[in-house]
């Protein structure tokens, strides 16, 4: 039910969440995962400019190319928020994983 | 000087060279950043007893060629055993991410260094291992074991068996925190008596700063602590990157 909320993070493999980088922005800038089990992020960037995702919170750190793409895994997490960013666009690039 | 005084001494004696681990070596981590530029500077310096302290220091460049591969060149100078500050070797490192990151419990990497003294005779020195790091909740722990020869030396060489570890608690992007260890242990196979191998181990602080874009700099340090004989008393560590 939670998940209806949030139909663009879930993608069609369990446990596998989608997101894009669009004119620098992460979409969805939230991701609701679940806690304790490993999460795999896929990411696409529609921008026409390199970005690279960021996250001390994760411990995760990965260019995706000009409209390119890339996958990261993690977790499993405790309930919890972990942030995120584009580097190369902090200003805009921004968003936040939420273990529950 | 310590480990060219060394190579003296044991090609006099033509005995099996003992590896002897910088005291600006540093921690290898399995992961490779595509794109990624960056300068390099380590340093390091190590005292025991009143012996007088040994100093070395590198500066590198390095280019993360892809997701897989990071490759880096670096010029290294010496200090003490009473010469002054002086090019002693040139580099090359590359390292290998062999999984993605977080896929698998174990994130796997290997590295091989590849190293020419300003002193011919003392050949080519290539260290190569595999990296090993793992994640616990906001805890982050790397071992890596490497095996050390040097080729075309005038002194026989043995491959030598070295480690490496840190525990990093991942704490705020300026500043984390943890321990760092460094050892060797003599050759890979025929490891030396206990009072002959070096252990250290001592607290590190990691960081890292954006400095918007591309443009960050990242930093680690360690206090390292003699737990044997044949290590170094104290030993202090620092590597400074500066990536664009």
């Amino acid at each position: 039910m939670f998940y209806m909320l949030f139909p663009l993070t879930l993608s069609a493999a369990e446990g596998e969440f989608t997101i894009t980088i669009k004119d620098h922005r992460f979409e969805p800038s939230k991701i609701h995962v679940p806690a304790h089990q490993k999460v795999k992020l896929v990411i696409s960037n529609l921008d026409a400019t390199p970005e690279e995702f960021e996250s001390h919170d994760l411990n995760r750190e990965k260019i995706i190319t000009g409209a390119g793409k890339t996958t990261i895994y993690i977790g499993p997490l405790k309930p919890g928020q972990y942030t995120f960013v584009g580097e190369f666009h902090m200003d805009t690039a921004q968003g936040t994983v939420i273990a529950e | 000087m310590k480990f060219y005084t060394l190579f003296g001494v044991v090609g006099i004696l033509f005995v099996p060279l003992i590896a002897n681990a910088g005291p600006s070596d540093y921690v290898f981590t399995p992961q490779v950043i595509k794109g990624e530029r960056e300068i390099d500077f380590k340093m390091g310096t190590e005292k025991s007893g009143r012996r007088p302290s040994d100093s070395a220091a590198s500066l590198g460049i390095g280019y993360g060629v892809n997701e897989r591969w990071f490759t880096e060149i670096y010029a290294k100078y010496k200090h003490g055993d009473g010469e002054g500050t002086h090019y002693d070797a040139v580099e090359w490192e590359n390292k290998f991410q062999l999984t993605e990151m977080g896929r698998y419990p174990v994130d796997l990497g290997l590295v091989l260094e590849i190293e020419r003294p300003k002193e011919h005779d003392e050949g080519w020195e290539v260290k190569w291992g595999p990296l090993f790091q793992f994640q616990a909740g906001k805890t982050q722990l790397n071992t890596n074991i490497l095996f050390e020869r040097n080729y075309d030396s005038e002194v026989r060489s043995e491959t030598e068996l070295l480690y490496q570890w840190q525990a990093k608690y991942l704490w705020i992007s300026s500043l984390d925190f943890g321990l760092q260890g460094f050892g060797e242990v003599g050759k890979w196979n025929n490891w030396e008596a206990t009072n002959r191998q070096s252990h250290r181990m001592g607290p590190a602080i990691f960081g890292e700063h954006s400095l918007g874009g591309r443009r960050e700099i990242e930093y680690n340090a360690a206090w390292l602590f003699g737990v044997s004989n044949a290590a170094p008393d104290n030993n202090f560590r620092l590597q400074i990157e500066y990536e664009f």
